[in-house]
């Protein structure tokens, strides 16, 4: 007798045998260790499948063989190979204390590149982008981490994180394509549009991170290394868009200050104004630089500045240069622009930001000229000072305030934040030195599908609607116009706002249409159904006294529910299950929001109380 | 210190100079070792003088061979006394060798006390003195070797030389390189994506999966969420006793500023997990259905188009004091009978729910049925062992003669193997059929004059299913054996067609060929009844698990359609004759009515519809509705519960 799953010599496997196999089984068969398969399949991006069938077992991983058969031919495992053995020759010129040959050695380590690898993965840079969040957000926890020696997170490892992360804000500043931010418990989460593609992506908070004992930084550093590599050819890729060169040259003096974002801008700034016939997009900063150099001009920053300006640029006149292309850009930005970063980019348009110390500098720093305002921070470096008239805002997260300006306000970090959200200038009121804010609600819920809006997100709607109306004058429109404000939209008449307006009336009609349309049928229907009624009574032959009966005389409360068990009665088993665990999830969203009632109201109930 | 020691030696040599020889010997030979000091006389060497002398007058011999003589034995007390007298005896020792007692000096002591301390024996000695190189090295002139100068020290060495080529030889075919700076850390980065537009399609992994995104976070992670979000303490403390998969991750806090936002503890570890969840975590596609649930009910026909059917409870037969486990309701459609458990049989008019007649049996009624055909007003009631054929006293005086002629027994008769016996009921003028076991079920033919009765008994007994004729008297067993226990039977409304029901199929018999057509598989556990469509060709089974079966027996042996109404058995499912209506009336309080169109067309599929819940029998013992049964005529159905109500509910 044959053992049950005996398979005769010589006879390929079949089914998920074939197209599957375990890890271990993979190991072996690429005659790797567990450290450099774990690091190849982190690097190629391969991950276990789930087969039909578990062949061997429940509790294994299983490997597609397809996938395996791709490690096997990826030259990486070659190199990671030789530097295996490049390792063993260290080691034992080091065992024999031939100190030369060791250091020899070392400084001629076989080494790879990522390029091709990160070229296989994401084919178009679309993927790439699609595929960017986790890579951000890792990237920007490295660069707040502390180095390690015990853990091998290196200084210059942290370096190069810090830097990736400001070259990739300084873009999304840049272009202004920054959509939604939030300030979590876990730190600052922001949303960017590039290319269509939604990008979220978590920076923690400007403070020692914790380091836990029950973290492998091995296999966190393999993923760091691809992503690093990621990132850059991203960078590079949304650099050459802009027409900036990569890797940007940085001002030293501005860097050694800890304010590489803010170098980074300026480097971008000038490095887009380059090719001034070709970039028709760089209008604002430009402005604002102009702007600066004005606020400031008896510091030698500048001075140093226009020394790398001089550099940097072609040796035609770039003050002309510049010039020219403010006259020419603010009427051309509109073109190519969605209204969505017309409205990101005009948001804190001509406004003027103060940060004090005590706020943090970064997110601000990133945040504020994404929407187009200008921003300075307390200390050197800054573009301005805090004593300059013209600003509008200070930013302040202190209890109280000792010397105030009357020409400007003071609020806290979160109205910014508030603002960006919400895409309007809210009042400060709410937001004074010292008060407790109002509360901070996530961008990213929708609300009306959750089901549950809470108190100050109605408050922000209502200020958005104000603004709204304040900005524009109601249209009086006549049907015609209404009928397809699309093609208005198209000829430039109304904008965006309004356009939406005349599709909410053209929607409201719509609808009364559909209600009357819906009342037709129901009268039309209503007159078949009685005189079917009658034509059925007359057939019957049988005593009449009880058919007097009226027919909406059963209970309205179990008519709902019969009608639910009629339904259910005739549908099939797999549709039933499938009805019934959907009804089970919605009451379990409808008793969330029931909760969520539940405390407003008692907290309500206990401040008046 | 030395001269003190100096002293104390001089002493020493007063004090012992008169006693003798050693000390002399001592101070002139100057030497460390005591044996060198005295040569000893006995010179036997080392041997156990003991065992050797002890009978011998001498114990050796001294340097010239003459014998050493032993000495007498002193007196031992003569010897204590000696002892105790003299001062010094603490330091005699008697030397076995030499057969002497010698004396220790002051010295001798001291010297074997710094012995016992681990010193050096003697106290002048320096054991960590300075070394004195003895050597003199000057003016000696010449080396150690004098070997002269070998000619290799003045030749070029071949082997290095041999190394050296061998070095540039490799060094010119480029293997070995020079030593390069330290590499400055510069990734190059270049265009990876130069233009999407050429083919990467091709490249694209056809089975890659993208990782799922990280769930965005909502209004209760914020710093500052609102005060709906937040837990109160109750809720907080109640998250430990959830279990550890279904705790809540991540309680909300509020800080009433940015600046008191501390650094969260977890985002290391968080991010950990996520890389853990890339690389380890199977990937695959799921399907998630996003519609509304009310797309998936069925779309039936509006209800109103199928009217009438009962819908509300009309009237209330009340008269019974127990359970009522069976209703009939006679052809003409206006009489209603009913058997109980408190062991009456009543006849009731429909209309008015007046008792007219109580038949005081003084057993249970299991089944009743009225005689389908209107002139013989007769009931079938079937008791536990009976079945008793009663006279209603309805119709006219011709029909009442015809009856009672039919219900006359003129002499008792029984068949051959005594499953039954026809006899003549006294007390309530009518025939009892006597069975050998409890009868389960009884059904009329159409046509009036046959009908059968199902005792339950065991597998293939012939008796177990009975057609008994009226006009006759005669009882008949129409199987040989059955395959299985019949619960029911039923005849086909127009055919010679006979359904038994076993607990878990129903055969179709042929009665005029006498053999098995069908054998329709329900699927279900155990059939409790079952109900022939007026038209033939349909048939509905209910089953104890609340299960309803309709068959269509031109289209397979299997349900066209099951339907799970009730959450308790199945007591009774039956059509009605003229309407396109059936009911199914359970243990669970309710009786659901169906509507059902079957269509002369071979092609099209009977139209079932689920019309209305019929509530309002109670509870009583476990049991609800025990019997439904349909008017004749008109769309009223009749529900017998055990709550000792009898219902009829009118559209």
């Amino acid at each position: 007798m044959p053992p049950k799953h005996y398979r005769p010599a010589g006879k390929k496997k079949e089914g998920n045998a074939a197209k599957y196999i375990t890890r271990t089984k993979a190991i072996k068969y690429l005659q790797v260790s567990l450290r450099v398969f774990r690091k190849l399949c982190i690097l190629k991006g391969i991950f276990p499948r789930v087969p039909k069938k578990k062949f061997e077992g429940n509790h294994k991983t299983y490997y597609s063989m397809k996938d395996i058969n791709f490690l096997l031919h990826e030259p990486l495992l070659e190199k990671l190979r030789q530097i295996r053995a490049h390792e063993k020759k260290v080691k034992k010129a080091k065992a024999r204390k031939n100190k030369d040959l060791a250091e020899r050695l070392l400084n001629r380590m076989p080494c790879y590149k990522l390029d091709t690898l990160i070229f296989e993965r994401y084919p178009t840079f679309i993927d790439a982008i699609r595929d960017l969040d986790d890579c951000l957000t890792m990237v920007h926890l490295f660069a707040s981490l502390p180095a390690v020696e015990g853990e091998r997170i290196q200084v210059n490892r942290i370096h190069k994180c810090r830097r990736l992360s400001h070259e990739w804000q300084a873009y999304i500043c840049r272009t202004h394509s920054l959509r939604k931010t939030f300030i979590s418990v876990k730190g600052v989460y922001y949303q960017a549009e590039v290319q269509g593609q939604k990008i979220t992506w978590l920076t923690p908070h400007a403070l020692q991170q914790v380091l836990t004992q029950d973290v492998d930084f091995n296999i966190m550093l393999t993923f760091l290394e691809f992503y690093e590599a990621l990132l850059g050819f991203v960078n590079f890729k949304l650099y050459h868009s802009i027409n900036v060169k990569y890797p940007p040259i940085l001002d030293s003096r501005l860097e050694a200050l800890a304010a590489e974002l803010y170098a980074l801008f300026r480097y971008v700034a000038t490095g887009s104004a380059r090719k001034p016939v070709e970039s028709q997009t760089s209008g604002l900063i430009e402005e604002k630089k102009d702007t600066e150099e004005k606020m400031d001009p008896s510091v030698d920053e500048s001075e140093l500045r226009l020394a790398q300006l001089q550099h940097q640029l072609p040796s035609n006149e770039p003050g002309t240069l510049m010039q020219l292309l403010e006259d020419s850009n603010t009427n051309n930005d509109d073109d190519d622009e969605d209204p969505d970063t017309k409205e990101c980019r005009t948001l804190f348009k001509s406004l003027k930001f103060f940060l004090s110390r005590e706020v943090p500098r970064e997110a601000l720093l990133f945040i504020i000229p994404a929407f187009g305002g200008v921003v300075s921070w307390e200390g050197e470096g800054g573009p301005f000072k805090e004593t300059d008239e013209d600003i509008a805002y200070q930013i302040v997260d202190r209890p109280t305030q000792g010397h105030k300006f009357l020409s400007r306000h003071y609020v806290q970090p979160q109205w910014v934040f508030d603002c960006v959200n919400a895409r309007i200038i809210l009042p400060t009121d709410a937001y004074l030195v010292g008060m407790v804010p109002p509360p901070h609600l996530s961008p990213f819920v929708d609300d009306e599908a959750e089901g549950y809006v809470p108190e100050y997100g109605e408050t922000i709607k209502r200020l958005q609607t104000a603004a709204q109306k304040n900005v524009m004058p109601l249209p009086d429109l006549g049907n015609q116009d209404i009928a397809d404000p699309q093609s208005l939209l198209a000829q430039g008449i109304i904008d965006r706002t309004q356009a939406n307006e005349a599709a909410e009336e053209r929607q409201k009609l719509l609808l009364l249409e559909k209600q009357y349309h819906d009342e037709l049928k129901k009268e039309m229907s209503g007159t078949t159904y009685s005189s079917s009624l009658s034509n059925k009574n007359s057939e019957n032959t049988g005593s009449d006294e009880m058919q007097h009966q009226d027919e909406d005389m059963v209970p309205v409360s179990t008519e709902k529910d019969d009608e639910d068990n009629r339904a259910k009665l005739y549908m099939s088993r797999k549709k039933k299950g499938l009805f019934e665990a959907m009804e089970i999830s919605n009451q379990r969203k409808k008793s969330k929001v029931e909760l969520l009632k539940e405390r407003k109201r008692k907290a309500e109930s206990s401040k008046t109380g | 210190m030395a001269e003190e020691k100096h002293d104390e030696s001089l002493s020493d040599e007063a004090e012992w100079s008169d006693d003798g020889v050693s000390s002399e010997n001592e101070k002139v030979e100057e030497s460390d070792s005591s044996e060198d000091e005295v040569a000893p006389r006995n010179t036997v060497g080392d041997i156990p003088l003991v065992e050797w002398h002890k009978d011998e007058e001498h114990i050796g011999y001294d340097i010239k061979g003459k014998k050493l003589k032993k000495q007498p034995r002193k007196d031992k007390l003569a010897s204590f006394l000696e002892g105790a007298d003299d001062p010094k005896n603490w330091r005699k020792i008697y030397d076995e060798y030499n057969d002497e007692e010698v004396e220790l000096t002051r010295d001798d002591i001291r010297l074997i006390q710094r012995l016992i301390s681990g010193r050096t024996p003697h106290a002048e000695v320096n054991p960590y003195e300075d070394y004195v190189d003895w050597f003199e090295y000057e003016d000696k002139g010449h080396p150690l070797s004098n070997a002269p100068e070998p000619k290799r020290r003045f030749v070029p060495s071949k082997w290095e030389a041999k190394k050296v080529a061998a070095l540039v030889r490799k060094i010119r075919a480029g293997l070995i390189k020079a030593p390069d700076e330290p590499k400055e850390e510069e990734a190059n980065y270049y265009l990876l994506w130069g233009d999407d537009t050429n083919s990467a399609e091709n490249k694209k992994r056809i089975n890659y999966i993208p990782a799922p995104k990280l769930k965005l976070p909502g209004h209760e992670e914020s710093y500052n969420p609102s005060v709906e979000y937040i837990p109160t303490e109750e809720e907080i403390n109640s998250y430990q006793l959830m279990y550890e998969e279904d705790r809540p991750k991540f309680i909300p806090r509020r800080y009433l500023s940015l600046r008191s936002v501390p650094a969260y503890d977890k985002s290391v570890k968080e991010m950990f997990d996520r890389c853990l969840d890339q690389y380890l975590c199977p990937r695959t596609r799921k399907k998630r259905i996003n519609i509304d649930p009310e797309s998936l009910k069925p779309k039936l026909p509006s209800r109103k188009d199928l009217r009438p059917y009962p819908t509300t409870c009309y009237l209330e037969y009340l008269g019974h004091a127990g359970p009522v486990n069976c209703i009939s309701v006679d052809p003409s459609g206006q009489w209603l009978a009913s058997g109980s458990t408190d062991g009456t049989t009543r006849m009731w008019e429909i209309e008015t729910g007046r008792c007219l007649k109580v038949w005081e049996i003084g057993e249970a009624a299991r089944q009743i049925s009225w005689n389908p055909v209107a002139d013989r007003p007769i009931l079938a009631v079937v008791l536990e062992y009976d079945v008793l054929l009663l006279n209603s006293g309805m119709g006219d005086i011709d029909i009442q003669t015809k009856t009672k002629e039919l219900l006359h027994v003129s002499e008792p008769g029984a068949t051959e193997d005594a499953a039954v016996s026809w006899m003549q009921h006294e007390k309530h003028d009518g025939i009892r059929i006597k069975h050998f076991k409890a009868v389960s079920s009884i059904e009329w033919h159409s046509k009036g004059d046959y009908f059968t009765t199902v005792v339950p008994t065991f597998k293939r007994d012939s008796r177990a299913v009975l057609v008994h004729q009226l006009s006759k008297k005669n009882s008949d067993k129409p199987f040989r054996k059955l395959p299985g226990i019949p619960v029911t039977a039923v005849f086909h409304p127009s055919k010679k067609i006979f359904f038994v029901a076993t607990k878990r199929f129903v055969q179709v018999y042929d009665l005029s060929k006498g053999q098995r057509i069908k054998k329709l598989e329900t699927g279900v556990r155990e059939i409790s009844s079952i109900s022939v469509h007026p038209g033939g060709d349909n048939l509905i089974v209910g089953s104890k698990e609340g299960k309803m079966c309709w068959f269509d027996l031109d289209l397979s042996t299997r349900p066209y359609k099951t339907l799970k109404a009730h959450s308790k058995d199945i007591t009774r499912v039956t059509f009605h004759r003229t309407y396109p209506l059936f009911a199914s009336a359970s243990d669970d309080c309710t009786a659901y009515v169906f509507h059902s169109t079957v269509y002369s067309d071979l092609n099209q599929n009977p139209l079932i519809v689920p019309l209305e819940i019929l509530r309002g029998h109670k509870a009583e013992h476990g049991r609800g509705v025990l019997d439904c049964k349909y008017h004749p005529r008109q769309p009223w159905l009749f529900t017998a519960g055990a709550d000792s109500t009898i219902k009829l509910y009118c559209h």
